[in-house]
């Protein structure tokens, strides 16, 4: 399956891509409205580390055998069969957090329910690979083939 | 100091409304002309080191931000004008010599902009370029002065070496250390696809720009760094820089903190010393000399490069052009005054050197004269902006030219014409990991090719317009040319006629 | 091949989907005594409070069980294994097995108490069923007790505060959650439970007697005499791993059942058992001890499941890792937390409310506790996991941890996966 990656040299720090993921996860999909208006404010489901020097966008990998899932309480957590996604079901969901306590890449956030990376399901490309300015994330399989 | 005797350049205005303080802007501006507020959640701006690059207003997400010209009048002078007063007070303050980056801003006359193309009408037919076959294939380096054949056809004369270009459009020298590796790598990549060359400058190889070296040409100037016989060897062209459009006369000093462990492998010298670019090659005093430097080049490429001598463009150029040419030189290259640079003393770069259109014109017109005009080269060089600027050099009698700033401007330069301070927001004219890093070469190589295609897609179609299917019948083609508003020196010079004759 | 599950949830469950994984063929059959498909646990208590509705809670839907062909007989109480024929009994029918696997789970502890035995106000809360007939009982005049201020007692007072007029809880120990917490952690979680939740603690204490009136609780005496009054009253002291048919039919048992700890297999080489009813060897210190949680039990049914089928996965790695929340209040806790000798040492970090307790063993991470700062926790679970050295790490530990905590071959392994780019 393709996932995101990140890559540590060519990332900017700009942060631009939580601020379109937000706007992907948002009710409205309008960058201001989604950032400033909308309540509950969206979560972003990638986050940048580091500083200006060294920095990079991380996001759910989407494992093979997710330790998520194997947690998850509730069956909320699941791997589509088909496309290898790794989502949660927010009406199952109770935001026990077990998920977060088990993800060894810090993927997972805190929210009413968990919130994580869904590869922005419906979309050819996700929201933060489109818009990144510096090309710093990328959608590819595991040989590192586009598309 | 608490005066501050120069106001400030520009404003940043931040639209409150817009802002959705996700602060790309205050990890973006290398000016820190942004910043979170005490509340460490509301971006604020304060535009005291604009400059104007537009790297925030870019990348900004909402499009909220907008850099506006901060307007603060003096008493009206048409003598002493804001400027001159503001770089007195510069001055005052720092007793240093004025520095500037990229060209001249000053309104100087751009004789392209006082040109006219001419077009075919019934007398001749024009060519569709989408139809038929329209050569732009460009070929540099000494001709024999005349071809003999051996009966069946065949020629008996030894070709010296020639380099043939896709498009008559090549990128000018800018070495690493003016500006960033990952810039080098991207014109280096768009030379490589568009089947053109890239000048690597005077600052050395570095070793990542070794798989391109078969699209380089490599630059001999008077401080000789990185010079070696690997590095003229494997170049396609060796230059002898002697002067450069914006900066005649004068040579380069880049400070020894500048001279980092990368820089100073490409340049061969100690790292933390300074390199100094003397303003003479202290081994040419004469065309004598050059002989002699084009000459060892020669044995030490096994005559196998072309060697081109790259001149400013001065006062007497014609005649330094035909010196070049006797002294052996395969192509010169003549840098008029409007050309870029990573930096300059501000007061020659605006005052010292003429325009391009006018050196070319009168160097093509003296070889010309002297019949020497078939043997070499001519690549001009100094601020081409569009592709009629092309044609028209070309025109004028260049045989290539060298741009610079367009591919520049093509992977994000915005001109703001502090390349000297290293602290470009475009990763472009900058030694900053977190700044260069800016710049990826996989996206800026593309954008690149994209502009050099399309200038090469309108190259063909003005040619087309004219009736002429091949550069090589636009070449020296004056008869194309037409000057408007200019006066009769003027056109004497460029060998034009008035539009309307 | 026939395979035969005792126990739908959570290892259970991870048992019977690792078998069809390994074992397209094999005829499956998952006995469970509760009425419903199998469910979240651990959700009974949001769904007492409100937060989840019931059809939300079944962790597959039931179209998934066809699919797989996983037969699953809901209201089956399994009354006997009988190794010698390889059958288990339940209600009237019997069901023959090639291999087994015994998930039975916990059942309540319940201390004794005078006069509380048989009113039909006193529940246990461990199921959905009861969790369903509390809520029956449950309504904003009703003053409830619950005894036991453990993860369970405190999850159901959560519950329970959102519907009822009061709620009281007795607890035994000096502190609450003592399984999860210390000492100082815990007093700003009380804190914290007492001000969002108007709850009301009881600590060191222990009901000695209720009183009633028709068979039903109307007040509890506690140890120190005070009388509290009592509508509703919840058993939450604490759960024994249901090792019952397996003692019965001869299987080795001590606190829990005794396995294989890397195949999950008992003292019958057919007979598995996986889950909280099952004794497990903690990897940071080797003791054995009953590791009650979910992800453990998950990992338990899948190496037993594999081993049924055929398979080699094993299990490896047990610890405890345990996340919850109340009202709010995030606890995340993970490893040896209440551990003590020379070779442990730990840090606090304390910043208004939020909380971070690393424990130490060596140049190890080997448990944390985290309140309000369990924003990237699983990275600190890893390090427990892997046992990495922490002097290879090249950010601070105390900041929350992110990639930019490892070295760059490591950080970049972590980016870019097995990407060469």
């Amino acid at each position: 399956m393709k996932r995101i990656y990140a890559i540590e040299e060519l990332c900017l720090n700009c942060r631009l891509c939580e601020v379109h993921c937000k706007t992907a996860h948002s009710l409205s999909k309008d960058v201001f409205k989604a950032n400033k208006y909308e309540e509950p404010t969206p979560e972003s489901r990638v986050t940048v580390y580091g500083n200006n020097f060294a920095s990079a966008a991380l996001n759910c990998r989407h494992c093979d055998d997710p330790k998520c899932v194997k947690a998850c309480i509730t069956g909320a957590m699941t791997k589509d069969k088909t496309t290898g996604i790794v989502y949660v079901n927010e009406n199952k969901c109770i935001g026990c957090m077990t998920c977060l306590a088990v993800c060894p890449y810090g993927c997972i956030k805190q929210g009413k329910a968990a919130v994580k990376c869904d590869l922005c399901r419906n979309e050819n490309e996700p929201a933060c690979v489109k818009n990144c300015p510096n090309h710093a994330l990328i959608y590819v399989d595991k040989g590192g083939e586009e598309k | 100091m608490s005066v501050n005797y120069i106001p400030r350049r520009f404003t940043v205005v931040r639209d409150k409304e817009l802002c959705i303080n996700c602060g790309c802007c205050v990890r973006q501006c290398s000016n820190e002309c942004h910043c979170f507020a005490d509340d460490r959640k509301t971006v604020i701006s304060h535009s005291a080191d604009c400059v104007a690059c537009h790297r925030c207003v870019d990348l900004c997400p909402t499009g909220a931000l907008r850099i506006e010209k901060y307007v603060c009048d003096y008493r009206e002078n048409a003598n002493w004008t804001p400027q001159y007063q503001q770089e007195i007070c510069r001055q005052a303050q720092t007793g240093g010599v004025l520095l500037s980056g990229m060209g001249t801003p000053k309104d100087y006359p751009v004789y392209w902009d006082k040109i006219l193309l001419n077009a075919s009408q019934v007398t001749n037919p024009s060519i569709d370029p989408l139809r038929e076959p329209m050569e732009i294939r460009t070929i540099l380096g000494r001709k024999p002065e005349k071809l003999t054949v051996e009966k069946k056809g065949k020629s008996t004369v030894e070709m010296p070496p020639q380099v043939i270009l896709e498009t008559p459009i090549m990128f000018s020298a800018m070495s690493f250390g003016s500006i960033s590796l990952n810039a080098q790598k991207s014109l280096a990549m768009a030379a490589k696809e568009l089947g053109t060359l890239f000048n690597i400058g005077e600052g050395g190889l570095h070793p990542d720009l070794q798989p391109f070296t078969d699209r380089s040409i490599v630059q001999v100037a008077s401080g000789r760094f990185g010079v070696h016989s690997d590095y003229l060897n494997n170049s396609k062209i060796v230059e002898i820089k002697i002067g450069q459009g914006a900066k005649p006369g004068i040579g380069g000093h880049l400070p020894g903190e500048k001279v980092s462990v990368e820089v100073s492998n490409a340049r061969m010298i100690p790292e933390g010393s300074d390199a100094i670019s003397p303003a003479p090659h202290h081994d040419i005093y004469s065309i004598e000399d050059l002989r002699q430097l084009i000459w060892a080049i020669k044995q030490a490429t096994n005559n196998k490069k072309p060697v081109c001598v790259k001149i400013a463009a001065v006062h007497n150029v014609a005649a330094i052009v035909s010196g070049c040419a006797r002294a052996g030189a395969d192509i010169v290259a003549i840098d008029g005054f409007r050309g870029g640079t990573g930096a300059a003393p501000t007061r020659i770069r605006d005052n010292v050197g003429i325009p391009i259109e006018l050196a070319l014109a009168s160097a093509d017109q003296r070889l010309r004269d002297e019949g020497t005009r078939s043997q070499i080269s001519l690549v001009a060089a100094g601020s081409f902006r569009c592709s009629a600027d092309i044609v028209k050099a070309i025109a004028l009698g260049a045989d290539a030219c060298y741009c610079a700033s367009a591919p520049l401007i093509a992977m994000g330069c915005h001109m703001c014409a502090t390349c000297n301070t290293g602290k470009c927001n475009w990763g472009i004219a900058t030694q900053r990991p977190e700044l260069t890093k800016r710049l990826n070469p996989d996206i800026m190589y593309k954008r690149v090719v994209n502009l050099i295609t399309a200038w090469n897609h309108e190259i063909k179609e003005i040619m087309g317009g004219m009736g002429i299917n091949s550069v090589d019948s636009l070449r020296g083609n004056r008869l194309m040319l037409r000057g408007i508003g200019l006066s009769e020196k003027e056109l004497e010079i460029l060998g034009i006629k008035h539009a309307g004759e | 091949m026939k395979y035969i599950i005792i126990g739908a949830s959570a290892a259970g469950l991870a048992c019977a989907e690792q078998i069809r994984k390994e074992d397209k063929d094999g005829e499956i059959t998952v006995l469970t005594k509760e009425k419903y498909l199998p469910y979240s646990r651990p959700s009974i208590s949001s769904y007492l409070k409100g937060a989840v509705k019931e059809n939300n809670m079944y962790l597959r839907k039931s179209s998934h069980y066809t699919s797989e062909g996983i037969h699953i007989v809901t209201g089956a109480q399994v009354k006997i294994i009988d190794r010698k024929s390889k059958t288990v009994k339940a209600g009237r029918k019997t069901y023959p097995y090639d291999k087994l696997c015994i998930c039975t789970g916990s059942k309540p502890f319940v201390p004794p108490m005078k006069n509380v035995d048989g009113k039909e106000n006193a529940l246990t809360f461990l199921d959905l069923e009861s969790a369903k007939r509390i809520k029956r009982l449950a309504n904003p005049r009703t003053r409830a007790v619950v005894i036991g201020g453990g993860l369970i007692g405190m999850k159901a007072a959560e519950g329970l505060s959102k519907i009822c007029k009061s709620v009281d809880v007795v607890e035994l120990a000096p502190h609450i959650l003592p399984s999860i917490l210390d000492e100082k952690s815990a007093k700003t979680v009380k804190k914290h439970i007492e001000t969002e939740g108007h709850i009301k603690f009881h600590l060191e204490q222990t009901v000695t007697e209720a009183k009633s009136s028709k068979n039903k609780i109307i007040s509890l005496i506690l140890k120190n005499g005070d009388e509290i009054a009592c509508n509703l009253l919840l058993l939450a002291v604490g759960v024994r791993p249901e090792t019952e048919l397996a003692e019965k039919c001869g299987l080795e048992v001590s606190r829990g059942i005794i396995t294989d700890p890397a195949t999950m297999q008992t003292s019958d080489k057919s007979i598995y058992a996986a889950g909280d009813c099952t004794v497990s060897v903690d990897m940071l210190d080797g003791s054995k001890k009953i590791i009650a949680l979910w992800p453990n039990a998950v990992n338990q049914g899948i190496a037993a499941g594999s081993q049924m089928a055929g398979g080699k996965i094993t299990i490896n790695k047990s610890f405890s890792v345990n996340a919850i929340d109340f009202y709010g209040l995030r606890i995340c806790t993970c490893g040896l937390i209440n551990v003590q000798g020379a070779k442990y040492s730990d840090k606090v970090i304390c910043n208004g409310d939020r909380y971070k307790r690393l424990i130490f063993e060596g140049g190890r991470l080997a448990g944390y506790v985290l309140i309000n700062s369990s924003e990237n926790a699983g990275i600190y679970t890893n390090l427990i996991e892997t046992g990495m050295d922490l002097s290879s790490l090249s950010g601070n530990l105390f900041d929350t941890p992110n990639p930019f905590l490892f070295v760059k071959p490591v950080r970049n392994k972590l980016l870019k996966g097995e990407l060469d780019l």
